[in-house]
């Protein structure tokens, strides 16, 4: 028999480390909703003249602030592969208990304090179930939707309750801070904090492990039923932060406020290349998602088009989206 | 090291039953410090629950469990790691979209205080995660690479690294060796050589009989939930492990059932 020293000759290894155009497709999920985040400004600013300018910006953040909110603790839950259903309901609720609190003569410290645990005791209920009793988030989540709007219906008779304009709790919803609007602000510290604790902190990473393998991550001796829970908990509270902020800034509260608002944070997040199986989110992602959709309802009104178009566009541009993500980024979009 | 008296693990009258099967019935497992002990047997006879048993993610209905001569009860999988038992399961329980170095530290990430808000050190975490795959000769090129872009050999790797790196005084492995390309079995085979030298336990779960005989100091078969034999490697072959796996001569000769398990004991 004869050997063959070429065949075991040294050659280049096989694996390299990562290159930049790795960490693209990798990223796939981010990168096909930055392109469109960006073609849509362009387009925008090209078509109109006011698209682009420094108001209508800070404009379309405050307009937006509920929605990156709610969007980014639906990321967490998202990634561990639930869904929230009831955080447009969570937000009619504590929109209009909110003002309820308001005209009975609550102090509007403890009234905003009071919503916020309300929006944490929702998510605890429902993250009781979904984690310790394993009842699918979908169906636990939407009887939540109901029975919380029910409840926003109920208290309100279905009319809804005036804020006094000189409340200071309207400046939630309408103050302008060194010349950047409240509401957006606060968005804007929620979305840092969401940030840092998504991919810096051990809940973070956890939130990953669930999705990606609960039952490994359980074996590592994580709480998992704790981590699921929790993320409920944000969601709830998150719901309850947009629905204060909404009534502060429309100055009522109204039990039809957030009306389909649950498809629309779903839609941001998974826009943002978050996938509904869990373990894979981004919250640079879900930015990007949220500000894709509120970039587009502001420019078709700007561009003196029909708003109706608003949610045609929308649906068009998620299928596409996670169809780029599934064909151009396949590498990263892998199995899923 | 296997003459020592006092087991390192000692199993006793372990039972589990799941629904209509009694996946195991009354069995034992008995362990010394440094001793390498192969868990045979043919798919369903239980040596996957008994070692779950033992790493706290399946709980016995009856039986008990001592280590180091102290009776213990594992509820969760948290409990048997702190009484230093790690398993590397026959079904890796990586996550796929987690990195190499995170899933090493799963669980137990080292953290950093910013401004008293306890964070991942993930710089800590990979220039550990380095040493720890080097020192067991594991190449991989990159500790920031997702778990999902290794290869087989790889990632079972990473799943005998993370469990062999902590320190632990019971190592089980289910299958360990089942994915492996020819080099990287000898590597896996060294490395059980190398940790039962230091004192560690090793429950080596196979299919490759040939991989006992390199390693194992005694094997344990096991039949239908059941212990059925026990053989120091020395006084045994092949060809009577598997007679012992099919359960041939028993099935053969029904008679002599009780015998031969009373000779075995």
């Amino acid at each position: 028999m004869s050997s063959e020293p070429n065949a075991y000759a040294s050659h280049p290894p096989r694996m390299r480390e990562a290159t930049i155009l790795d960490k693209v497709v990798a990223n796939g999920g981010v990168m096909s909703i930055a392109l469109f985040f960006i073609v849509c400004c362009l387009f925008f600013s090209v078509t109109t003249d006011a698209f682009l300018t420094a108001p209508n910006l800070l404009n379309v953040i405050r307009q937006s602030a509920p929605l990156l909110i709610v969007a980014a603790a639906m990321t967490f839950v998202i990634t561990t592969g639930g869904i929230d259903l009831s955080v447009g309901s969570v937000l009619a609720l504590t929109a209009t208990l909110s003002a309820a609190a308001l005209q009975a003569g609550v102090p509007w410290p403890l009234a905003i304090l009071l919503m916020l645990l309300l929006g944490g005791v929702i998510g605890v209920i429902q993250g009781y179930f979904i984690a310790y009793e394993r009842i699918p988030a979908f169906i636990v989540t939407l009887a939540g939707l109901s029975v919380i709007r029910g409840f926003a219906l109920l208290i309100t008779g279905g009319y809804s309750i005036p804020i006094e304009p000189t409340s200071p709790f309207v400046a939630l919803g309408r103050a302008w801070i060194l010349g950047i609007p409240a509401p957006a602000l606060i968005a804007i510290v929620i979305l840092a904090v969401a940030y840092i604790a998504f991919n810096e902190t051990h809940f973070g990473r956890y939130v990953t492990g669930v999705g990606a393998n609960a039952e490994a991550t359980r074996r590592a001796g994580v709480n998992t039923r704790s981590v699921i829970l929790w993320v409920y908990v944000l969601s709830g509270t998150a719901a309850a932060a947009a629905g204060v902020i909404l009534s502060a800034r429309l100055g009522s509260g109204s039990s039809n406020a957030g009306q389909g608002f649950e498809l629309d944070v779903i839609a941001a997040v998974v826009l943002g290349g978050t996938s509904l199986f869990g373990g894979r989110g981004s919250l640079t992602g879900t930015i990007l998602g949220a500000l894709t959709v509120a970039v587009l309802a502001n420019g078709l009104i700007l561009s003196h088009l029909s708003p109706f178009f608003t949610p045609i566009v929308t649906g068009f541009i998620i299928l596409v989206a996670i169809w780029l993500n599934f064909r151009l980024f396949r590498g990263g979009a892998k199995g899923r | 090291m296997t003459d020592t008296h006092v087991s390192r693990v000692r199993m006793t009258g372990i039972s589990k039953r799941y629904g209509a099967l009694q996946s195991l019935d009354n069995v034992s497992l008995d362990l010394k410090p440094g001793e390498v002990l192969g868990l045979v047997g043919d798919n369903g006879a239980g040596k996957s629950t008994i070692s779950k048993v033992l790493s706290g993610a399946v709980i016995p209905d009856a039986g008990t469990i001592e280590i180091d001569g102290k009776h213990v009860a594992f509820t969760s999988p948290a409990d048997a790691r702190a009484a230093r038992i790690e398993m590397v399961y026959q079904d890796l329980a990586l996550c796929d979209t987690i990195d190499v170095a995170g899933n090493l530290f799963l669980g137990r990430e080292p953290k950093r205080r910013v401004a008293g808000v306890p964070m991942l050190d993930k710089k800590l975490m990979h220039e550990r995660a380095r040493d720890m795959l080097s020192n067991l000769g594991i190449v991989i090129p990159d500790t920031r690479m997702k778990v999902e872009n290794l290869s087989g050999g790889q990632r079972q790797s990473i799943a005998i690294g993370r469990a062999a790196s902590f320190n632990p005084s019971v190592l089980i492995m289910d299958e360990p060796t089942a994915a492996l390309a020819v080099a990287e079995v000898e590597a896996v085979l060294e490395l059980i050589r190398t940790v039962s030298q230091r004192g560690v336990s090793v429950i080596l779960i196979t299919h490759r009989l040939q991989d006992l005989f390199l390693v194992c100091d005694r094997i344990q078969v096991m039949y239908e939930g059941r212990n059925v034999a026990e053989r120091r490697i020395e006084d045994t072959n092949i060809e009577d492990v598997v007679n012992l796996i099919v359960g041939r001569k028993f099935a053969a000769r029904s008679a002599g059932h009780n015998r031969e398990k009373g000779a075995s004991a």
